[in-house]
């Protein structure tokens, strides 16, 4: 992030279109020698009225930030505003205007779909009708269903019927759609539009990154505590080299490929990969020589540089400051 | 489900949206689900509804009527409806909604912490305060006399339902799951029921017992109900209420360290 992100700005966290707004995010676990700083510095800000992804791996920090912003944990350093108020000194009416869905679901095995959305009824403000909620995500013929008795799927949308019974405008979304068939997906994909649409605003996290590209307005993506990029799909992409891929040739390529560079990785390899920025020019290079020297390149690929490339390579990236970062914990909800 | 509206409620026309949002119907709600669940379950209808009820049954054994008896049945009764419907009831509800994540959910809504945790004592409280009004009838049928003050045996009830509710978050922020729960509740249950053998201990040991809540119970029955003392005098009604400050006080100690227990230990997530 540049620096002039950190200078708040008059709009942000007064609801005038900054609906999340985070400075200098710090989140530890324990005290002590056995301290873990989970979230390293973090700056966020959420337009009202757009979706934000928020990317990374296991343990890349994305639900303790998350977490922090939803007021059920406390930063231990920078400061969070939602819709302009703070999630925990003004949790009521924070609560009231927004709708959380958790990265697990948690109900009882032994209260039915309907049972659990009435009880989910009753501790809201605003709610939509329980039969309204269940037919939005297609759970009316399961309300008389025990939740023992439910599929992995069929759990997460009864969870997300709570989130947006309330009829928020601020929704977080941890994970939606993880274990989800893809239909299943697809019904929650249009449900985030639908909110979009609608005026409301979503951060939601995700590993999927075809999920978040289709999404969502912006991505953030966390590696080792912070947000090392920001931007649209396009924004992020921007400046990492595109690929051209090929079966490795028996002959040597030419020296000029218009600014085309073999990938050294490839060297050896059964597949040639050439990196460039201009992906045009350095392709039309290529194909100009293999027809004038008669060359069939077989298995021919070319891409221009991915969200999924910068990813990983994020990904994989070291961060020489962490000691037991990027690997995830063993824990399954991957803090 | 194309035709679904999903306009945020506070961006309406107006914004007139009607708040029906109220701490009563928060808890009322929940503590609605709690209940079915208590129900639900035999095992846990068994021991949070059958149990208590079991001691009138003593009023049974020995002759019609009589006060030693009475005083033993009734101060089980309220003794096992604190342990049972409260105590282990609430126990367990805690560890269990709190391993299935139930309870951190409910906490992302618009319910409080104080909300949450009284709608899960409330079914048990109920039933504690059922079995004590069920318990005067049952009582008077079988030969005992009227309860000779009412309002110190309500007081009792409410009492210890606070202290046994409060012991059983606390407890539950040490026990790691719904098993464990049989064996982490006996030291709260044994302080509870070693205070009811006060009457034959020595006299150094019962002046420590006293001030534990079997005592203080077994004190407000025969106080309440009997309009005695715990040497068998009989007690006026004015002095019922002074000679029955020990006995409240004590209960007042226990909900109230109890409480703050529970509020430093509480746990909304499973334990590591």
């Amino acid at each position: 992030m540049t620096t002039t992100q950190h200078t708040r700005t008059a709009a942000a966290g007064t609801g005038t279109g900054t609906a999340i707004s985070v400075r200098g995010l710090r989140r530890t676990y324990g005290k002590g020698a056995g301290a873990f700083e989970a979230v390293r510095g973090v700056d966020l800000d959420v337009p009202t009225g757009t979706v934000t992804a928020l990317l990374g791996t296991n343990g890349a920090g994305k639900t303790s930030t998350l977490e922090v912003v939803e007021g059920l944990g406390r930063a231990s350093g920078g400061t969070v505003q939602v819709l302009g108020l703070d999630p925990i000194a003004d949790r009521a009416e924070v609560r009231r205007r927004t709708g959380v869905l958790l990265q697990s679901s948690g109900f009882s095995g032994d209260l039915t779909v309907a049972e659990t959305a009435r009880l989910w009824h009753a501790t809201l403000s605003t709610p939509r009708p329980v039969d309204e909620a269940l037919a939005m995500l297609d759970l009316g013929a399961r309300a008389g269903v025990k939740v023992s008795a439910l599929s992995g799927g069929e759990r997460r949308r009864l969870d997300l019927a709570c989130t947006l019974m309330g009829r928020p405008e601020l929704v977080f979304l941890d994970e939606p759609t993880t274990g989800l068939d893809p239909e299943s997906r697809r019904e929650v994909w249009r449900l985030v539009r639908g909110l979009r649409a609608a005026g409301a605003t979503v951060l939601l996290t995700t590993h999927y990154l075809e999920e978040a590209e289709t999404l969502a307005d912006r991505l953030e993506i966390m590696h080792g505590g912070r947000i090392v990029r920001s931007g649209t799909a396009g924004e992020i992409a921007d400046g990492h080299p595109s690929t051209i891929a090929f079966d490795r040739l028996e002959r040597a390529l030419p020296q000029q490929l218009a600014g085309g560079v073999v990938d050294p990785a490839s060297y050896g390899q059964p597949r040639t990969v050439v990196e460039t920025v201009d992906l045009q020019a350095t392709l039309t290079a290529l194909l100009d020589w293999a027809r004038d020297e008669k060359v069939r390149l077989e298995g021919l690929d070319a891409r221009s540089a991915s969200l999924e490339q910068v990813f990983l390579a994020i990904a994989d990236s070291s961060t020489d400051d962490r000691r037991d970062a990027p690997t995830a914990p063993a824990t399954p909800n991957g803090a | 489900m194309s035709t679904i509206d999903l306009t945020p409620a506070s961006y309406e026309a107006g914004a007139s949206t009607p708040t029906q949002g109220s701490a009563a119907r928060r808890v009322l709600g929940m503590a609605r689900a709690n209940a079915v669940l208590l129900v639900r379950n035999r095992m846990t209808f068994v021991y949070a509804v059958v149990m208590p009820l079991v001691p009138l049954a003593l009023l049974l054994a020995g002759p019609r009527g009589e006060s030693g008896a009475g005083i033993s049945a009734l101060t089980n009764v309220l003794m096992l409806a604190a342990i049972f419907p409260v105590y282990y009831n609430l126990l367990s509800l805690t560890v269990t909604r709190r391993d299935e994540l139930v309870l951190k959910r409910l906490r992302t809504g618009e319910a409080t912490d104080r909300e949450i945790l009284g709608s899960m004592a409330l079914p048990g409280v109920v039933v504690l305060l059922a079995v004590v009004a069920i318990s005067v009838p049952v009582a008077v049928a079988l030969g005992q006399p009227l309860p000779a003050n009412g309002v110190l045996l309500a007081l009792a009830a409410v009492l210890v339902a606070v202290a046994f509710a409060a012991l059983a978050f606390w407890t539950a922020a040490w026990t790691k799951n719904a098993e464990a729960a049989q064996l982490t509740s006996m030291p709260v249950i044994l302080v509870a029921v070693v205070g009811s053998l006060v009457a034959i201990l020595p006299d150094r040991a019962r002046s420590v017992l006293e001030w534990t809540p079997g005592a203080a119970l077994d004190a407000l029955v025969r106080l309440g109900w009997f309009g005695q003392d715990t040497e068998g005098s009989a007690v006026s009604f004015a002095d019922s209420f002074t000679t029955a400050a020990q006995p409240l006080a004590t209960l007042v100690v226990w909900a109230v360290g109890a409480a703050w227990l529970a509020a430093r230990a509480m746990r909304w997530e499973p334990r590591g």
